[in-house]
């Protein structure tokens, strides 16, 4: 005990005083799974709970195994897939979250001793535990007989979101009298993060207990918690970024008072509870049960702005230098230019200096946005600026029962019903007046539009002119409804070389939303019930395997489904009004895979090819508009995309001490027509937004429906391509991993609202060349640059082009890992890992980014000088990092 | 001992939760003496209003020109006109009253950013430093401020941008709102005759105008926003009391005077004067619209 507190207090010590480094036993991924990426990224404007990439971490499959850890650093994402085509489930319950469709590992942050217990599978495979989407599924098994009995203990230090962690994990095992229990508290903690202005500070829990009532049945419960405070970090332009000397510059934070203040805080408690009964009626057949609830309080805080108050956002396009002169356009940015406007470049070198001079300069002024409301309530008026909290709380209650029964050595069978009501209560709260003590909730837009004694700026007609205080909900408030019933099943024949799985799911969903303000731009329809929108969906799946000779393996699997679409998506402005998006239908998923599994020796692998369609899909993206400088909600309906591509893993064991890896996969994800469109605008009134969904043919002048032009554009967020190679070696208690991975096409987030019909360029045929072929009054590179839709004489389409999408750089990472795992006198053992990330300090890959939703032009047709096409939004990964981890058990 | 450890397990709950209390707190801070501007004194005046305008007649009376100024020439006047009302843009007027000189002008410091009002409140003294400056109209408006390009190409005097204000600008005291400056010049149909020789000596100007406006019907709100031209603004004819004079009053859409229904019959409007092609004047807010009880004569407008 001696030697392992010395040891544990040494390497604490360690930990603590480096600030910085990282790390685990054996097994890295489960311990740091949790914010291998920055968290802080993943939710910056959707108000989604937030999530890590779609792991799946199949055992059986040598590239699932690795490839979510892997590339984490990246934010890689298993085919490109949303996390939504990823199920997870604990003891039974699928965790999925209805509205979003994903798992948010949020839900289970700082646990990680009580959730490594985990058993993945693809899409295809065969489990026993529920039914999974193409992204495959995870279950994770946490009830207390499970754990190992004693006491553990988790200490870490790194250079992330957070600093410090701190576990510690208490079991029973499975005692005399058949009851187990097992408990986990944690803490994580940074009182700033690695990027500037955050801070993270998490509180976590996890309570299990199990009654094992005789051989055949037992009954466990499980009670779990993570009560997290963060502050978020924003991606920023290549310019910003160049001023602030730094990849890493956050522009969501300032001074107060000198101190750091974040604006962009995320509270989130999201207890639950799960109860599972599992009966083993005989050895052949087993029906697990579980039943859940859930009560998440999700909210994240943003700064609001009445009147006319100037944007406070420290990176908004007119205080940035590039907003003086096009610096990208060699006709401007030139010595002669310059020389003959000598104005330009003064103004840009004060803007230039006042970024660069002061490090508070280039940070929200919270100081100058107490002194602007203070003033403004002296002068007889209101808070102008405001600091919001916007909730997405959640109460669930789930069912899920799964029947297992294998019928023979080579016949087995799952059938399951999983039952889910899901009440999503979306509202936003006055958090702080800055300074101020008046406001009324009024629209500001609307109150712009049409007067601030409009109808239209009420947000609440039932309420007019309500006074709002801190603490007061204000601007919108609604609940959603979604309940889903889904009947699944799957049955697996092996024989010695061939194997065939079928499975077959249907489902029904209903969607309703309930408005509890009766807002002034939808005033017949945004109070109340907006009636239930149902969905009938289902589909099946089959996997054929043919071994033709021992260690060699060919599968083909394929699948067909059809889903509701998720309710986030399916309002046209949700917290404004009822409508539903128009011509909401199932989303189709077509999926097929082969692959072939092959050990050659010491020589082991797997290669697959796969082709997935989705079809009549929805996406709904709600951004702040900087062109129309107003909330907005674009919808995108009947959405084709295409995912195919390679994947590979190659394992070479040279001895039991020595590996070689060689993983990657070459893959697109694209979509595939151009999509109808739907437009709301916040603020404005139905006419108004009728009017903003019209796209006239430009010869005929006959409305057409509006579109999105995405064909051909990529996913983004997650790179196309990824490659590592590593190797493992460990002796006599020692670990090493080293890996160096590339990357490569990661594309930017592209502007669906740059790439409407209405608003991307039409152009006529002017005429006619010589070899009978249209001629435009447009280049095809400027067609390629800012998109554009081509007619003929009599108004037919020609063609449609979409802005070329932003592709990044490519390069590589280097991450090594050492590991000791320590026996210690009278069965205690001790184990410490340290992970170093990115060790070649590479600060010039980026994760992902989002295009700015504004052109560049005025309504004169005279361009700005600042171009939005040329400054998106981007985030980098992590610089070197590193994590420390020691866990001494006892 | 199995309860000895989950009493330390409960321990160590109750410690982990103690730590993390809230990190998202902090003191509000004091804004007493908050500035934009210059915390140091830019030193004596040696300039006026006048001064700059007489010694730059030239460039004052022609269209769309301007000049950077090269020297330390520091004036002051009182900020009689701002945005607090939504309806004038980037826009301060700035006024000077010198009862010994006998001069009492005006111009436009005009700076890039919405909502200036809170720093450079309604009877505000000023000094600013002209030195880096531009001095010059935008059209024929009298103005400080820096070159840009417009929504249409053309080259104009803009704004300054906002972070001028810390070296070129200083805040005199407290605002006075019955200070002299704050005094709407009560403009006469005879006046504006007489001006219109000279009208880049007497505008802009903070001016009473009585009169009625042609387009008034009891319902017509000022500036709908299906009659808004290029630059947001919708013009409207003011009739000048017990004359044929004519003043454009031009409101900016999106504001409360835009949505403000235009009052029929003599009423008086204060506002900043100036000159495009005719005469012109902008309402600073709704309060600026005086409309008289009937019998009773009409009373200047008061902020």
């Amino acid at each position: 005990m001696n030697k392992g507190a010395r040891l544990l207090t040494a390497a604490w010590c360690m930990a603590a005083g480096a600030m910085a480094q990282q790390a685990d036993t054996l097994r890295v991924a489960d311990d740091n799974a949790d914010f291998t990426f920055t968290e802080s990224q993943l939710d910056e404007d959707n108000d989604a709970a937030q999530t890590v990439s779609a792991i799946v971490a199949s055992k059986t499959d040598p590239y699932l195994a690795e490839v979510g850890y892997l590339f984490s650093p990246m934010r890689f994402r298993v085919r490109g897939y949303d996390n939504m085509y990823n199920q997870v489930y604990m003891n039974g319950l699928m965790l999925n979250d209805l509205e979003t469709g994903r798992f948010s590992y949020g839900l289970i942050g700082g646990m990680n001793d009580a959730t490594r217990n985990q058993e993945g599978v693809s899409g295809f495979e065969f489990n026993n535990f529920g039914m999974t989407g193409v992204g495959g599924g995870t279950s994770i098994n946490t009830r207390a007989s499970q754990f190992a009995q004693g006491n553990k203990i988790t200490l870490s230090g790194c250079n992330r979101n957070y600093l410090m962690r701190g576990m510690f994990t208490h079991a029973t095992g499975l005692m005399e009298n058949g009851w187990a229990f097992a408990g986990t508290v944690g803490y994580r903690w940074a009182n700033e993060g690695v990027i500037d202005g955050t801070f993270y500070n998490s509180f976590s829990y996890f309570l299990s207990a199990e009654k094992r009532f005789n051989d055949a049945h037992s009954l466990s419960l499980v009670t779990f918690g993570s009560p997290t405070e963060r502050g978020q970090q924003a991606a920023s332009t290549e310019e910003a970024y160049w001023l602030a000397n730094s990849h890493y510059y956050n522009p969501n934070w300032g001074f107060q008072n000198g101190e750091k203040r974040n604006a962009r805080v995320v509270k989130s408690f999201e207890p639950t509870a799960i109860l599972t009964w599992d009966w083993d009626i005989d050895r052949q057949k087993k029906l697990t049960t579980a039943a859940g609830f859930k009560y998440s309080n999700y909210g994240t805080t943003a700064l609001g702005w009445n009147g006319d108050a100037y944007d406070p956002r420290p990176d908004y396009y007119k205080n940035m230098p590039s907003s003086i002169f096009d610096v990208y356009n060699p006709d401007i940015n030139n010595p002669g230019y310059l020389e003959d406007n000598p104005f330009l470049l003064e103004q840009w070198r004060d803007m230039y200096d006042y970024w660069t001079s002061s490090e508070a300069n280039r940070q929200i002024n919270w100081d100058r946005m107490y002194f602007v409301n203070r003033q403004n309530e002296a002068n007889g008026g209101e808070t102008l600026y405001y600091q919001e909290r916007r909730h997405n709380d959640q109460m669930v209650f789930a069912l899920n029962s799964v029947f297992n029964h294998t019928l023979s050595p080579r016949q087995r069978y799952t059938v399951g019903l999983q039952l889910n009501t899901t009440k999503g209560m979306h509202y936003k709260t006055m958090e702080d007046l800055l300074g101020g003590t008046r406001y009324t909730d009024i629209d500001k837009f609307a109150a712009n539009d049409y007067g601030k004694g409009s109808i239209e700026a009420q947000n609440d007609l039932n309420n007019p002119n309500r006074q709002i205080a801190e603490g007061d909900k204000f601007g919108y408030d609604y609940n959603t409804y979604v309940n889903k019933a889904r009947l699944w099943g799957q049955y697996q024949y092996t024989a010695p070389r061939f194997a065939v799985l079928l499975g077959a799911n249907a489902e029904g969903t209903t969607i309703e939303r309930d408005g509890l303000m009766r807002n002034g731009r939808a005033p017949e329809n945004s109070y109340g019930r907006s009636g239930k929108a149902r969905f009938l969906g289902g589909g099946g799946k089959f996997t054929l395997a043919y071994t033709p000779v021992a260690n060699h393996r060919l599968t083909l699997s394929g699948s067909a489904n059809a889903q509701a679409p998720l309710a986030r998506n399916s309002f046209v402005a949700p917290r404004m009004q009822n409508n539903f998006v128009d011509n909401l239908k199932l989303e189709k998923i077509y999926a097929a895979e082969l692959s072939y599994t092959f050990r050659f020796g010491n020589f082991s692998g797997k290669l697959s090819g796969y082709y997935t369609q989705f079809e009549d899909g929805v996406e709904q993206t709600a951004f702040y508009n900087d062109q129309m400088e107003r909330f907005t909600y674009l919808t995108m309906n009947n959405v084709r995309r295409r995912h195919y591509g390679l994947e590979a893993a190659f394992i070479y064991q040279v001895n039991g001490n020595l590996s070689f890896n060689l993983i990657g996969t070459i893959s697109e994800a694209q979509y595939g027509n151009n999509p109808y469109a739907q437009i709301n605008y916040e603020g404005m009134n139905a006419s108004t937004t009728r009017e903003l969904n019209t796209w006239k043919n430009p010869v005929t002048g006959d409305a057409m429906p509006l579109r999105v032009i995405a064909d051909g554009m990529r996913v983004s967020g997650t790179p196309l391509t990824a490659v590592s190679l590593g190797a493992n070696y460990n002796i006599n208690g020692w670990f090493f991993e080293a890996h160096l991975n590339y990357y490569d096409r990661v594309y930017v987030g592209f502007s669906q609202y740059r790439r409407l019909s209405n608003i991307t360029g039409n152009y006529v045929q002017s005429s006619i060349d010589e070899a009978g072929r249209p001629v435009f009054d447009v280049t095809e590179a400027q067609l390629h640059a800012t998109g554009g839709i081509l007619f003929d004489q009599q108004g037919r389409q020609l063609a449609a082009y979409s802005a070329d999408q932003e592709k990044f750089d490519g390069g590589f990472m280097l991450d090594l890992s050492i590991g000791r795992y320590i026996r210690l006198p009278k069965g205690r053992t001790m184990s410490i890992n340290l992970s170093v990330n990115n060790v070649t300090n590479n600060r010039n890959m980026r994760t992902g980014g989002y295009e700015q939703n504004r052109d560049d032009f005025y309504n004169t047709g005279v361009a700005r000088a600042f171009r939005f096409s040329r400054n998106s939004k981007y985030y980098y990964a992590n610089a070197i990092n590193a994590f420390l981890n020691v866990n001494f058990r006892f | 001992m199995k309860k000895t450890k989950l009493h330390i397990l409960l321990c160590a709950a109750c410690m982990t939760l103690g730590l993390s209390a809230c990190m998202d707190d902090h003191d509000e801070p004091d804004t007493d003496g908050y500035l934009i501007t210059s915390p140091i004194a830019l030193g004596d005046t040696n300039y006026s209003i006048a001064r700059l305008k007489a010694d730059n007649a030239s460039l004052f009376s022609q269209t769309n020109a301007f000049q950077q100024v090269e020297e330390d020439l520091i004036l002051e006047g009182v900020v009689v006109a701002n945005d607090e009302g939504g309806n004038l843009y980037q826009t301060l007027l700035v006024r000077d009253i010198d009862e010994q000189a006998g001069t009492d002008e005006a111009i436009v410091l005009a700076v890039k950013n919405t909502c200036l009002y809170p720093y450079f409140m309604l009877g505000q003294r000023i000094k600013v430093n002209l030195r880096g400056l531009y001095i010059g109209c935008y059209s024929k408006l009298p103005k400080i401020g820096q070159p840009y390009y417009t929504s249409s190409g053309n080259l104009r005097l803009g704004p300054i941008l906002l972070q001028l204000c810390r070296t070129n600008v200083e805040l005199i005291g407290e605002p006075d709102r019955d200070c002299p400056e704050m005094q709407p010049v009560e403009l006469t149909a005879s006046q504006l005759a007489d001006w219109e020789a000279d009208f880049s000596k007497h505008v802009p100007q903070l001016v009473t105008i009585e009169g009625s406006l042609d387009e008034a019907d009891s319902t017509a709100i000022f500036a709908p926003e299906e009659l808004q031209d290029a630059g947001y603004g919708v013009d409207r004819t003011l009739t000048l009391a017990g004359s044929r004079e004519k003043v454009t009053l031009r409101t900016s859409t999106q504001n409360d005077v835009a949505f403000t229904v235009m009052p029929t019959g003599v009423c008086r409007f204060t506002g900043l004067l100036s000159y495009y092609d005719q005469w012109q004047i902008q309402l600073r807010s709704t309060a600026d619209i005086h409309i008289p009880e009937s019998g009773e004569p009409a009373a200047p407008a008061t902020h």
